[in-house]
């Protein structure tokens, strides 16, 4: 079975082989050309986050005959999402929904580790969505606020 | 000695002192928050109470939590770590009260050290260097004027009750002195509600060098050395390592240096661990800043030059007994290195808590380890984000340099973000390696994402392609296949 290899998001075509061995669950040793790496791997099936030597490498898997299994995300034009750069705790939403904003205005600070994190606006617009509640906790990735 | 200690703290330090105890055969009671019950502290103390919820000001600073853990538990002293309430002068007069051992200096000694003005006062009185500047706020411009003048420009704004880098001006000609001094007071009065300035010396691309000072209850004060912990990121240390490479070029600073922060320490009364920050500038001028009145962060790096273990000595003293080193006694093997590994990505230093899904630490020579984590642990959002502390000793700065680049590529973290490459980044620059260091030393040489080796790509593509043929057919069927009837009227039977 041979798959369509994406590393980092770009085609990988390098069909070479190795001696593999799982030495404990998510932790391969690989022998290649005579030299040794440790790769641990987290996730899967199909996309995986791969760390080796304090690199960490998406690995993403596509079965030719599972053409279903491609995703289609959908970017809406004209609309910014704004996402949570960390986990953490909203300490202060600025915005409600139907505010009418400017670039580089303030929107919502998300805390976490003593850190404070200001999300502002990248362009002028309208809050079209709010996701996020004062005090609520929100995930690394979760889209808080939609502008358009 | 104390048979049974309290440890108000959590996570690596928390391990550490619960260590030490165990080390002197007393006993150990951990405290912890609903965000901790499954910390490594917990599991590795001989009992543990429940504060409370995550948010510290609900757990690891309720003063009456803490207390009332103690006496449940018939704990005779408190620990308190560093952060939460280790500074906290009312803290240590509580446990006092209550009849316990603070195991710390009197809270005298930290209220007379407890703010920078008050510590600055203390030093000038005891004869040890500080930033030249005024003690007392500028009252008129032309007191200004006259005070800039006599200490030579550039000078710094300060806001009395500043922090944080609040109602604080860098002036570096007379023509700018009066709008800063307006523009400082007024972010001063915005931000601490009250527009006191003060006039400091800027020093100009310092190193921040740290004497370690231990003293007992009768009289017996001594100094273990100096840290250098110049490279900073936010205000907040990276790396420290001991010997400080400007000592090696200037031995006689440590004593000279040693000697101020035991001048300071002697007029203040000060018992047990404590650490005095000094600033020193590029002609080796070193100026008093405060004192940290509890263990360091990074005390391991003393510990491992001079063979002292300073948590047994914060208890042995705690207790009553006397401090039986002398001076003369101290001596400084080798060099270690201390690199903070924190839960953050190293790029913008945004925090990374989440659940460590994979991880493995180095061993080997010269390898010390103070962590709080494992494997399946997820690390709280609401606190501190250092996940462990690793150093490295060696007999020379450089062996521990290439000891400490080779246990960083032993170290896996998976599934948050960890700042391990943040390390091989400046343990390789040539002026760290040269011993070039000012606090300004990550904005000087700013991290830049290491880029992926392009040979380690294909190992990950087997590793990951030997993963999902081993796991992916598994999977599959176990979701379609229906359950055999063989399996179904096997449980039912064992059921009946």
């Amino acid at each position: 079975m041979s798959y369509r290899v994406l590393v980092n998001g770009v085609e990988f075509t390098d069909a070479s082989t190795g001696d593999v061995q799982e030495i404990s669950e998510g932790l391969f040793s690989v022998l290649h050309n005579g030299k040794s790496y440790t790769v641990r791997l987290l996730g899967g099936p199909g996309r995986y986050e791969a760390i080796i030597d304090c690199h960490t490498i998406a690995v993403e898997l596509q079965d030719p005959r599972d053409a279903a299994t491609s995703r289609q995300a959908g970017e809406q034009s004209g609309r910014i999402e704004l996402k949570s750069a960390m986990p953490g705790k909203v300490v202060r939403l600025l915005v409600a929904e139907g505010d009418n904003v400017e670039q580089g205005q303030s929107l919502i600070v998300v805390e976490a580790m003593k850190m404070q994190n200001e999300l502002k606006s990248s362009k002028s617009g309208r809050v079209l969505k709010v996701n996020a509640a004062e005090g609520g906790t929100v995930q690394a990735g979760q889209v808080l606020i939609v502008l358009e | 000695m104390f048979r049974k200690v309290l440890v108000a703290n959590r996570g690596e330090i928390a391990v550490r002192v619960i260590r030490a105890l165990r080390e002197l055969g007393i006993g150990s009671v951990a405290v912890y928050s609903d965000a901790d019950r499954k910390s490594l502290a917990v599991q590795m103390a001989d009992e543990a109470i429940h504060l409370g919820p995550a948010p510290s000001t609900e757990s690891y600073l309720r003063v009456d939590k803490l207390l009332a853990a103690a006496k449940a538990t018939g704990a005779e002293a408190i620990h308190p770590g560093y952060g939460f309430l280790s500074e906290n002068a009312d803290f240590a007069q509580a446990v006092t009260e209550a009849g316990l051992t603070f195991v710390g200096p009197t809270a005298d000694s930290i209220r007379k050290l407890g703010s920078k003005t008050a510590a600055r006062q203390l030093a000038i009185a005891s004869g040890a260097p500080v930033v030249p500047g005024t003690t007392e706020p500028v009252t008129d411009f032309a007191m200004a004027r006259d005070t800039a003048r006599g200490i030579g420009y550039p000078v710094l704004i300060k806001a009395s009750a500043g922090g944080g880098g609040k109602g604080m001006r860098r002036v570096d000609s007379e023509k700018d002195l009066e709008a800063s001094i307006r523009d400082a007071g007024s972010e001063a009065e915005r931000s601490f509600k009250s527009s006191e300035v003060y006039i400091e010396k800027l020093v100009e691309a310092p190193r921040h060098i740290e004497i370690q000072i231990l003293g007992d209850h009768y009289g017996n004060l001594i100094h273990l050395g100096e840290r250098e912990c110049s490279v900073q990121r936010r205000h907040q240390k990276v790396i420290e390592e001991c010997p400080s490479p400007l000592m090696r070029r200037h031995p006689e600073l440590r004593e000279a240096m040693g000697d101020a922060a035991l001048r300071v320490a002697r007029l203040a009364g000060y018992t047990n661990a404590g650490t005095a920050e000094f600033l020193v500038d590029k002609d080796q001028n070193f100026y008093f800043l405060e004192m940290n009145t509890r263990l360091q962060v990074e005390h391991p790096v003393t510990e491992l030059v001079t063979s002292l273990d300073l948590v047994h000595w914060q208890l042995r003293i705690a207790s009553g007994e006397k401090l039986t080193l002398q001076q003369q006694d101290i001596q400084w093997n080798g060099s270690a290195i201390e690199c903070r590994i924190y839960a953050e990505d190293p790029e913008n230093y945004f925090p990374s808590p989440g659940r460590i899904e994979q991880l493995h630490f180095p061993s080997g020579p010269g390898i010390r380890l103070d962590n709080g984590v494992y494997a399946g642990w997820t690390v709280p959002m609401d606190y501190d984000p250092l996940l462990a502390k690793l150093c490295a000793w060696a007999g020379t700065r450089e062996e521990s340099i290439g000891r400490m680049l080779r246990a960083i590529g032993e170290c896996q973290v998976a599934g948050i973000r960890s700042n391990l490459q943040l390390f091989r980044h400046i343990l390789s620059e040539p002026d760290f390696r040269a011993g070039n260091l000012t606090t300004a030393y990550l904005e000087l040489h700013p991290y830049v994402g290491l880029p992926t080796p392009k040979e380690l790509l294909l190992p990950a593509v087997l590793a990951a392609i030997a993963m999902e043929k081993s796991r992916k057919p598994a999977t599959t069927a176990n979701a379609s296949a229906p359950i055999s009837r063989w399996k179904s009227d096997g449980r039912r039977a064992l059921l009946r």
